[in-house]
């Protein structure tokens, strides 16, 4: 048996395939899941409406499982295109293009069915709202998607840009560690969009007339909740388009693969704290309207404390790969 | 499929240096003010107390924006920034719908575009800030909570105008590479338009109102 670089692209290529589908189906399975037990409980609660409470249920878990769907493109382009190959930097773009899409769907699935859920139980709590519940959970499920989208564009550059020119010593660690960077910088961001958004629909059946600042404060929290995810997709860039002299020794692809994972893995914290931080704001605002300009300034503020740490990853990538 | 991330470039030899011009998201810009201005010119024509249809429309902008752009910043800056909010979510949501259009391309697509109007964000709530604080307690919230933490709070400043710019930038480029790339894997059949209205008309206006809300919030940030 022998093993020449045509083999090692395909292995990747399966690899990748397998991983993007298998990592990118966990998220959307648990927030769909999450979406139908809500609904049964709302069901129960309110049995009058259930054709309603069904229906919201079905579009909430359509749009969660989105995510996943986005994670099967990629999967069937890696196992049904013939990549040839010029050098092994191909079998590493394909690992991370699979990785990045993978991982970058586990958060926005869960995400995105938190608000389906919140949308279900509050048609129970208040069936004269339930267009409009519609209309703000297919809002905040969308905004949720953005960074599942990220790890998407992410994916598509990899595989569709020429890397052939460049040296393979350090290429292939920068490649695999752009996958890193925008897959796991992900998952934090989609998982607190979705908090908020949930905050969001529940605050509306709670109070009716507050549909405008809950509505516009959920896209303000979720956009700063995003902001980390942004910082992997902006080092994965950086990886993927800046030219590295060629190198004999190991230490600048690690630093460079170094680079990407403390972006991913420094990203997934203050997504999810940040969203903590918006989900309560949201979900005061809707039963206090009078304190809205209050909330949101202590939430910016919370949201910019909690993202320090995001900022602190940012800053070693950025010496990672720009000063070692 | 090849047409992917393939952009035309005029390239001017300038001084020892090569300015680059895309051509594309030049004259897409340039459809998108003609469109506005039109619109501008329809909407005010024969202005009445009965309004006709383009002017209803441009009566929802104008109080919607002008309503959010008070409820973030106090009665006088908000006539003052109003207008800048009011043409900035125009903008962005007319260049972001270009996208259904069949060999239009959104402006929003190039990265230019939205670093661009982050940096004009950017620079418009900073002076806003100066303005309203004076220079002293406007450097002196860099030195806070203690002096040491200055560089890091100058990089999170930055960054804002990195994160508000690739937000945009990430989705509409997300949305036109999905539906190219499902397009061609369907050979356009059914898709197509389905995703076309929801990453063009849903997901673009939705994508223009986060970023006007978040160039408002820059500046109601700076302000107080």
């Amino acid at each position: 048996m022998s093993f020449d670089t045509q083999t090692w692209v395909n292995v990747a290529a399966f690899l990748g395939g397998g991983m993007a589908m298998g990592f990118g189906a966990i998220g959307a399975a648990i927030g769909e899941g999450y979406t139908a037990a809500e609904a049964n409980s709302a069901i129960s609660r309110n049995p009058d409406i259930s054709g309603e409470i069904f229906k919201s249920m079905l579009v909430g878990q359509a749009i969660a499982e989105s995510a996943s769907i986005f994670a099967l493109v990629i999967a069937m382009i890696l196992l049904f295109t013939d990549f040839t190959s010029v050098s092994c930097v191909t079998a590493c773009v394909l690992l991370a293009s699979g990785l990045s899409m993978g991982l970058g769907a586990i958060g926005s699935g869960v995400g995105s069915g938190f608000p389906a859920g919140a949308a279900c139980k509050g048609m129970a709590r208040q069936p004269e709202m339930s267009g409009r519940l519609t209309t703000n959970m297919l809002i905040g499920s969308a905004v949720c998607q953005t960074p599942a989208i990220f790890a998407l564009v992410t994916s598509f550059i990899l595989l569709f840009t020429n890397f052939s020119g460049r040296p393979v010593s350090p290429t292939w660690a920068a490649i695999l560690g752009a996958g890193f960077a925008s897959g796991l910088g992900a998952i934090g961001s989609g998982l607190g969009g979705g908090l908020v958004a949930e905050a969001s629909c529940e605050g509306i059946s709670r109070q009716p007339l507050s549909v405008t600042p809950v509505t516009n404060i959920m896209l303000l929290g979720q956009a700063v909740t995003q902001t980390t995810a942004i910082y992997g997709l902006l080092i994965s860039f950086i990886l993927m388009f800046k030219a590295f002299p060629e190198t004999s020794s190991i230490a600048p692809p690690m630093a460079l693969l170094g680079a990407g994972l403390c972006m991913g893995l420094g990203a997934i914290g203050p997504g999810v704290g940040e969203g903590f931080t918006a989900q309560s704001a949201v979900r005061w605002i809707a039963r206090n309207e009078n304190a809205t300009g209050d909330l949101t300034r202590i939430m910016l503020v919370g949201q910019a404390v909690a993202e320090s740490t995001g900022i602190y990853s940012l800053v070693i990538a950025l010496v990672l790969i720009f000063v070692v | 499929m090849n047409e992917l991330g393939k952009v035309h470039q005029l390239i001017i030899p300038f001084f020892g240096h090569d300015m680059t011009f895309n051509l594309e998201a030049i004259l897409m810009t340039w459809i998108v003010i003609v469109l506005l201005v039109l619109f501008g010119f329809f909407a005010t024509r024969d202005k009445s107390i009965l309004p006709g249809p383009v002017q209803v429309i441009g009566e929802l902008f104008v109080t919607q924006l002008y309503g959010l752009t008070e409820d973030a910043l106090d009665e006088k800056l908000s006539k003052t920034y109003a207008p800048l909010i009011c043409a900035l979510f125009m903008f962005l949501v007319l260049s972001n719908w270009l996208g259904i259009i069949p060999h239009l391309e959104e402006p929003t697509k190039d990265l230019n575009t939205p670093l661009s109007l982050g940096i004009m964000g950017f620079c418009i709530a900073h002076y806003a800030g100066i303005k309203a604080k004076g220079f002293k307690s406007y450097a002196g919230a860099y030195f806070e909570p203690i002096f040491f933490m200055m560089p890091l709070n100058l990089i999170g400043e930055l960054a804002k105008v990195i994160s508000i710019s690739f937000r945009l930038f990430g989705n509409i480029m997300g949305g036109s590479i999905i539906i190219l790339v499902v397009s061609h894997l369907t050979y356009s059949i059914i898709f197509p338009p389905v995703l076309n209205a929801f990453f063009g008309l849903f997901v673009g206006t939705i994508q223009a109102f986060v970023f006007t809300m978040l160039t408002v919030v820059y500046i109601s940030v700076q302000v107080k």
